[in-house]
């Protein structure tokens, strides 16, 4: 089952624009490696389903995957073949807004060797351009 | 480690100031501590990036500035790719100064070889020592982690002068078991509800119900 809130206080919202770059969810916290986003867009919640068996798939039983981002926001749809009117459609999934610099994925206890092969796979099924970021220096 | 830094005094301040300062290829800095005036600088990109790269904390400002400061803090633009602005603080050659540095793990955890998984809590520790001598980083040795074993802060290699502040009970790295779940969860997720409960919604539909 993909990613969902579990309690919401409107059932829709308007779609809204995405502008700027992300100020925050932009570093690498958890693992030592992340995959960052370098569009923005919305991910939808079996895409980050499909992006998490995809490096599950990948690091089986070998280090730890940390997803960043959670769709909250629905996207509704109109049914095919009905008149365009009559109110807002029903929604249809659920997305994480994503802006450029977001980190979607990290990475840890690998290799940076495996780490790279293992978001490259996730990397496959994201929607949005995204490239391969490491911890930055502490200060 | 100590790096040699060549500072200007920079006249211009706000966004635009520092943006023109960084087409120049100079990062806007300041420098504070002691009491003393704040004194608003520029740093040669390619100088400062070296530090960083070196992992120098400790550095001697020299040109228009002549002091020695500890690089506080950085500030990095959305792609972690460039240096922004750099804080120096002021810091007297035998001064002991409170800094977060980074905790690398050593070696191979037996744990993951009687399938377990090594898994880092914290990354991240602060230290006091002297200013001339903060380590790059602090080494934790994992050859004794078992699957089920934790360890702490307590258990970090640190060099002599160098106090941790953090709680010698916080956990820093620990080994788990992988679980039958997590497989099963990587197959077959367990459905959940369509819809989310909506705030509100249900309060309102049983005060009509009553009304009516």
């Amino acid at each position: 089952m993909a990613m969902m809130p579990k309690r919401v206080k409107h059932r829709k919202v308007q779609r809204g624009r995405i502008r700027g770059k992300a100020t925050r969810g932009n570093r690498v916290v958890f693992g030592e490696y992340g995959l960052q986003a370098v569009q923005g867009g919305w991910i939808s919640a079996q895409t980050i389903e499909a992006g998490r068996i995809a490096a599950q798939q990948y690091l089986r039983h070998e280090g730890k995957l940390y997803i960043r981002i959670f769709p909250h926001k629905p996207i509704t749809s109109i049914p095919l073949e009905t008149r365009m009117g009559k109110g807002k459609g029903e929604p249809e999934y659920w997305a994480a807004v994503v802006k450029p610099g977001t980190i979607l994925y990290e990475v840890g206890g690998v290799t940076e060797q495996a780490a790279k092969l293992c978001l490259a796979r996730v990397a496959y099924k994201m929607p949005v351009k995204v490239r391969f970021v490491r911890r930055l220096p502490t200060t | 480690m100590t790096e040699t830094l060549h500072v200007k005094r920079r006249e211009g301040i706000g966004s635009r100031a520092a943006r023109r300062l960084r087409r120049q290829g100079q990062v806007p800095a300041i420098l504070y501590g002691h009491k003393e005036e704040n004194i608003p600088l520029s740093v040669p990109v390619g100088e400062i990036q070296a530090a960083v790269r070196h992992g120098a904390r400790h550095v001697t400002l020299q040109g228009d500035v002549q002091e020695e400061a500890l690089i506080r803090e950085i500030q990095w633009d959305t792609w972690g790719l460039e240096i922004l602005h750099v804080d120096f603080q002021r810091v007297y050659a035998g001064e002991r100064v409170q800094v977060e540095v980074a905790i690398h793990l050593r070696g191979e955890a037996p744990g993951e070889r009687e399938g377990g998984h090594v898994e880092q809590v914290l990354h991240e520790v602060e230290i006091e020592c002297s200013a001339t001598e903060v380590p790059e980083e602090l080494i934790m040795r994992i050859h004794d982690l078992h699957v089920g074993q934790t360890l702490t802060v307590a258990d970090l290699s640190v060099p002599p002068g160098v106090k941790v502040l953090a709680d010698p009970d916080t956990p820093v790295v620990h080994c788990e078991a992988i679980t039958e779940e997590e497989e099963e969860e990587l197959e077959a997720p367990a459905p959940g509800p369509s819809e989310p409960e909506v705030i509100g919604r249900k309060k309102k539909e049983e005060e009509e119900a009553q009304e009516d």
